[in-house]
C-alpha cells in the first residue's frame, strides 16, 4: 500500500483519517436522510402530509347545511348571507361529528354586538349603532339573526 | 508471467464479491429499519402540492373590526394563550392635525388588543378628533422571496410547491432567526412546542378542500382565498385583482408578497 501511494507515512496518516471521516458521514448521511427529503425541495417532503393530518376544529358551512339546510337557505335570502354559520356559532366540528345541542354555541348576543356596535373604524357602509341608546333588551326581541330584515 | 493462484485467494476473492453484493440490501434493509424508528408520517395521499397555488388577499374597505378571524385563528391551529397569533387584526386611527399647524395629518395611533380576539374596544381618542380609521387584517404574507426561509439553519421551514411558507416542526430547532427576519411580524416561538410557528394557510383545511379558518368566518368577505392553478367560475380572488388597485406591505423590501391588499392606507407597514 505504501509504496503504492508513494507518500510519507505522516501524510498516509492523515490521508486515511480523512477517509475515514467522509466515510462515517456518508454512511451516517445514507441511514438518516429521511426518505421524502428532496421530493419537493431542500426539506422533508413528509412534512406537508404531516401538517395536513392534524384535526379540525371549524367544520365549515357545507357540513352545517347537510343537517340545518332550511336555516341554511333562510340565511341566503337576507343581509347575513355572507355569514358562515360558524361566524355567530363558533367551532361545529365536534358538533357535526356527535350533532348534541350542548356542543355547539347557541347563545349569540354577543356577536351582534361584536359587529354593530358603532365604532368610528367601522367602514360607513357597515350598519352600526349606539347600543346603549338602542334598546336595553336582547337583540333577539326584535330582530331575527337568520333574516334581519323580518320583524317578527 | 503468470502466477498460480491458490485456492484460499480465489475463495476469498469469490467471498468478497459475493459479501459486496449482499451489501447493498442489507444497507438498505438495515435502513429502512432506522428509518422506521426515526420517520413516522407516511408520504402524502390524495393531494398534490404542486396542483395548487393558493393565495390571500385582503380587502381592508370590508374589514368592520369584528376579530372573528383571529379567534377562529386561536381555536383552528391551537394557537397558545397570550400574545401568540397566526393572524391578527390592527387598528389604524390617523387623528386630525393640529389646529394652526401646516400639517396635512396628525399621528397615526395603532392598536391591536389581544390580537382583536375580543374585538375592539371604543378608540382611544374623540371621535371628532379622528381623521381617518380602519383595520387592517394580517397574517404570514406568504413571500416569494422569503426572509424567514432564507435564514433557517437547518432548512425546517420552506417555501411549499402550493405557495404555502411552512415549517417541519421535527426539523426546527427553536433558534428563532427566522422571527427576526420576518418583516412583517408573522412568526413566534411557541411557549409549548418550542418552535418557531407561523400562518399555515390552515394547510390541514386547504388539503381537504376547506377554506383556512379566517376566510370561512369572515362574516364581510374581507378575506378572500384562492386557487391561482384552478380558477372557478367567477373566482372572488380574480375579481379581487380586477375590481381593486392592490398593494403589498412593505414592497422596497423585494421581498414580493402573494397576500395583496386593497384600501390601505400609505401608514399601514
Amino acid at each position: 500500500m505504501r509504496r503504492l501511494f508513494k507518500m510519507p507515512p505522516q501524510l498516509f496518516r492523515i490521508f486515511l483519517l480523512a477517509v475515514g471521516i467522509v466515510g462515517a458521514y456518508s454512511v451516517a448521511r445514507y441511514f438518516l436522510t429521511p426518505p421524502s427529503f428532496g421530493e419537493y425541495g431542500w426539506y422533508r417532503g413528509a412534512a406537508l402530509a404531516e401538517l395536513a393530518t392534524r384535526d379540525q376544529v371549524y367544520a365549515g358551512k357545507k357540513a352545517c347545511e347537510e343537517c340545518h339546510s332550511d336555516e341554511y337557505q333562510k340565511l341566503l335570502k337576507h343581509e347575513h348571507k355572507g355569514l358562515a354559520c360558524e361566524s355567530c356559532h363558533g367551532p361545529g366540528e365536534a358538533h357535526s361529528n356527535d350533532p348534541r345541542k350542548d356542543n355547539i354555541d347557541r347563545s349569540s348576543f354577543a356577536a351582534c354586538v361584536r359587529c354593530h356596535e358603532a365604532n368610528p373604524s367601522r367602514p360607513k357602509w357597515h350598519k352600526q349603532i349606539v347600543i346603549k341608546n338602542h334598546y336595553s333588551g336582547k337583540c333577539t326581541d326584535c330582530h331575527v339573526p337568520h333574516s334581519p330584515s323580518e320583524v317578527p | 508471467m503468470n502466477k498460480p493462484v491458490s485456492r484460499r485467494s480465489l475463495l476469498g476473492k469469490i467471498g468478497a464479491a459475493v459479501a459486496g453484493v449482499l451489501a447493498a440490501p442489507a444497507a438498505k434493509a438495515a435502513k429502512a429499519v432506522v428509518q422506521r424508528v426515526l420517520v413516522t408520517a407516511e408520504a402524502p395521499k390524495g393531494y398534490d402540492p404542486t396542483q395548487h397555488k393558493w393565495v390571500m388577499a385582503i380587502d381592508a374597505n370590508r374589514c368592520i373590526g369584528c376579530g372573528f378571524c383571529a379567534e377562529a385563528c386561536k381555536k383552528e391551529n391551537h394557537v397558545p394563550e397570550g400574545p401568540y397569533f397566526r393572524t391578527w387584526v390592527e387598528r389604524y386611527i390617523i387623528t386630525k392635525p393640529k389646529p394652526g399647524s401646516s400639517a396635512a395629518r396628525g399621528e397615526t395611533l395603532v392598536d391591536c388588543p389581544n390580537g382583536g380576539i375580543n374585538g375592539y374596544p371604543e378608540a382611544p381618542v374623540p371621535k371628532e378628533d379622528i381623521q381617518h380609521s380602519f383595520f387592517v387584517p394580517k397574517l404570514c404574507n406568504l413571500c416569494q422571496h422569503s426572509p424567514c426561509t432564507q435564514v433557517c439553519p437547518v432548512g425546517a421551514t420552506f417555501d411549499a410547491p402550493d405557495g404555502a411558507v411552512l415549517i417541519d416542526p421535527t426539523y426546527c430547532i427553536g433558534c428563532g432567526f427566522c422571527i427576526q427576519a420576518c418583516p412583517y411580524g408573522c412568526r413566534f416561538l411557541s411557549p409549548v412546542t418550542k418552535t418557531a410557528e407561523k400562518c399555515t394557510l390552515c394547510y390541514h383545511r386547504i388539503t381537504r378542500g376547506l377554506k383556512p379558518a379566517c376566510v370561512e368566518v369572515c362574516p364581510t368577505q374581507a378575506r378572500i382565498f384562492g386557487d391561482l392553478k384552478h380558477p372557478v367560475p367567477d373566482d372572488p380572488i380574480q375579481q379581487f385583482y380586477q375590481n381593486n388597485l392592490v398593494e403589498a406591505l412593505k414592497p422596497h423590501l423585494g421581498t414580493e408578497p402573494r397576500v395583496f391588499y386593497a384600501g390601505i392606507d400609505k401608514e399601514v407597514r
